[in-house]
């Protein structure tokens, strides 16, 4: 092997290499649970809050919302509406949510609590 | 001269049906990845060794023929296979006749390996033109991969080819 | 070495790498994504393009002809307000066996597509269920289980055979008093589908519309990839039973776990079977794939009030139609063609044999 042959391999190693990482590399990335995720909650599609995710312990606080206030609390990496002034409660009924794209509406107040991150899914049919 | 001529027509000849068994033979090899274009590579011995003896015009006609009689006979002839196999092909003979006219610092192996991105290259750009779609440059890093793996060992056959001077026509060795 | 030809051959291996990296490099495509809560429920709009101000004005039309379409359709706002009494269906339905109204198109082209598929699906599916809606009043402030009696007389005023519908004056009659239609089961969906077709007029070739749990996708996602859909698990909340991979497609899901209330220990949701008056029982989901929102939305709404050996072999006869079905009795079942881009989660608790 020539001087030229030897740097023209390891050019190439490292261009495989580089375009394995750039190209392949978002599929490896570490599992979404323990990526860096923020609660966004937003009020008539304004956001009056980001809330990193997790979080340590346990929090709540008040969101304004259209027929009045709502509780949103945040226990670790999952975050719920804990109390609503609407009629249904459908919103408080949802439960915890943790995974990005996942979502919290309440409807009559027009509050919106989201899961930012990287998904594995685009959209839930419901 | 006229003895010269047809010696080197005879030869190329030669080279030409010996890239086309490779060729097809390679074919018959069955990989046990699902990757398709990963392949071995040989018959571009046979194009270099054109290319490195007689030149580029007679070395790209060598590895044009080549693909068309190794379509004609796996009835690949026209496929988009073959397409792709004719890319590859003029993009792997430019660089190496390129490679090999104007430069010193390369054997047979980084030739080869170099041949073997233009032939990759070719080949995707044809590819990412077929399927209208770019997502053909996830397959980049895998044929890069094989394919400075395999330019490696084809390249390295023919230094060892080349050293035994017997192979080649006499012209050549005097 | 001769430089200039190593330059030449430096900037050929160059050209060509750049030739296919230039999709990625030259066309990066801008993400935006709009929230608005309309048609009682919230509506996402993903877009991707190159021109934000393009994507902003695709957005906010497709928001608009959204609005436009909720308030002619009239099924989600209070009886009492303005908007309701200016719609098109409210006054149809207040002139029930008095005369005939003047609709708008996008109403005409509900209300007839509405009928047609009452009869394919032989009042399985019904528009003129306005009567027996009222009487279980699921949306409103006192849902309860009405009376046998009651009901029955509810299910006399359904019948879509009653619903004159003249398409040259453009004009729909209910046939007799009492009778009223809900949109309900039809408005979302054709929503969602106009708002798609407005997003497209703009040019735009990937979006993502999530209407309330009604998703239309144009073209791919981000990644050149089929957009993926996961179904919501009809009996927990945070779980999907299955991924849908979609490209210029919609999924609609009718399920039996949103509205609804309990009485007596027992679980009546809001998807009623015209014919009977009571919630459908068979399914506790029904997804429905196909090109066209609105067709999605109806069909979704067949499917889940048939039952699932009827629904399966409608769908499958339906060309360009998939259905998937979470059926009472616990099994995942789908038609055939979805093969391919559908993949049913491991261990989800309902059976599946490759969905028959």
């Amino acid at each position: 092997m020539t001087k030229g042959d030897k740097i023209l391999l390891a050019a190439l190693t490292c261009l495989t290499l580089l375009s394995a990482a750039l190209l392949y590399g978002r599929f490896f990335l570490p599992k979404e649970s323990t990526r860096a995720r923020q609660a966004v909650v937003s009020v008539r599609g304004e956001v009056v809050r980001r809330i990193d995710l997790p979080s340590s312990g346990k929090s709540s606080f008040q969101v304004q919302g259209r027929v009045g206030p709502s509780m949103v609390e945040v226990d670790g990496a999952r975050v719920s509406m804990r109390e609503a002034p609407c009629a249904g409660g459908i919103c408080v009924k949802q439960g915890w949510i943790e995974h990005p794209g996942q979502s919290i509406a309440c409807v009559p107040g027009e509050i919106l609590v989201r899961i930012e991150g990287a998904a594995l899914l685009d959209a839930v049919t419901r | 001269m006229r003895e010269q001529s047809t010696r080197k027509m005879v030869y190329l000849s030669m080279l030409i049906a010996m890239g086309t068994a490779l060729h097809v033979v390679e074919g018959m090899i069955p990989i046990p990845l699902p990757i398709p274009g990963v392949k071995l590579g040989l018959a571009n011995m046979v194009t270099l060794l054109a290319l490195y003896l007689y030149g580029f015009r007679d070395g790209l006609t060598v590895a044009l023929l080549r693909v068309f009689l190794a379509s004609l006979v796996s009835g690949t002839f026209l496929s988009p296979g073959f397409l792709l196999a004719i890319t590859g092909a003029v993009g792997s003979t430019a660089v190496m006749a390129l490679l090999l006219k104007h430069t010193r610092c390369f054997s047979m192996i980084g030739t080869s390996m170099a041949g073997a991105l233009g032939h990759n290259l070719g080949q995707l750009f044809a590819a990412s033109l077929l399927l209208q779609s770019s997502a053909v440059i996830y397959y980049l890093p895998i044929l890069l991969f094989s394919g400075t793996a395999t330019g490696f060992f084809t390249g390295y056959l023919l230094n060892s080819l080349l050293q035994q001077k017997s192979a080649l026509p006499g012209e050549w060795y005097r | 070495m001769n430089r200039r030809s190593v330059f030449s051959l430096c900037a050929l291996v160059l050209l060509l790498i750049a030739g296919l990296l230039s999709p990625y490099i030259f066309r990066s495509d801008i993400e935006y994504q709009s929230d608005q809560f309309l048609m009682d429920t919230l509506v996402s709009i993903k877009v991707y393009g190159e021109d934000q101000d393009l994507l902003n004005a695709a957005v906010k039309g497709a928001y608009a002809e959204m609005r436009r379409i909720a308030e002619l359709a009239d099924a989600f706002a209070k009886p009492e307000t303005a908007a309701a009494q200016g719609s098109d269906v409210f006054r149809v339905s207040a002139l029930a066996g008095k005369g005939a109204v003047r609709v708008s198109n996008d109403v005409m082209a509900m209300l007839i597509s509405s009928k047609a598929y009452a009869d394919w699906s032989e009042g399985a599916f019904d528009v003129t269920v306005g009567p027996l809606m009222k009487l279980w009043d699921f949306g409103g402030s006192n849902p309860h289980l009405p009376t046998p009696d009651r009901i029955k007389a509810a299910v006399k005023l359904v019948g879509s055979k009653d619903l004159v519908l003249n398409e040259q004056h453009k004009t729909a009659m209910l046939a007799r008093e009492g009778m009223r239609i809900d949109l309900g089961a039809v408005a979302k969906g054709y929503a969602t589908e106009r708002a798609l077709q407005v997003l497209k007029s703009h040019g735009i070739k990937k979006a993502l519309i999530d209407a309330g749990g009604n998703i239309r996708v144009l073209g791919r996602n981000r990644q050149e990839l089929p957009w993926r859909i996961g179904i919501k698990d009809p009996r927990k909340s945070d779980a999907i039973i299955a991924v849908l991979q979609l490209e210029d497609a919609s999924a609609v899901t009718s399920a039996d776990y949103y509205r609804g209330f309990e009485s007596g220990g027992k679980r009546y949701h809001h998807i009623l079977d015209p014919r009977t008056g009571y919630p459908a029982g068979q399914s506790m989901s029904a997804t429905v794939v196909t090109r066209d929102a609105g067709v999605a939305d109806i069909l979704s709404t067949v499917f889940f009030v048939l039952t699932p050996d009827k629904a399966l072999e409608l769908a499958e006869k339906l060309e360009g139609v998939d259905l998937v079905l979470v059926t009472a009795d616990r099994h995942i079942r789908h038609t055939a063609s979805l093969e391919g881009k559908i993949a049913v989660q491991p261990d989800t608790g309902y059976h599946y044999d490759q969905g028959r």
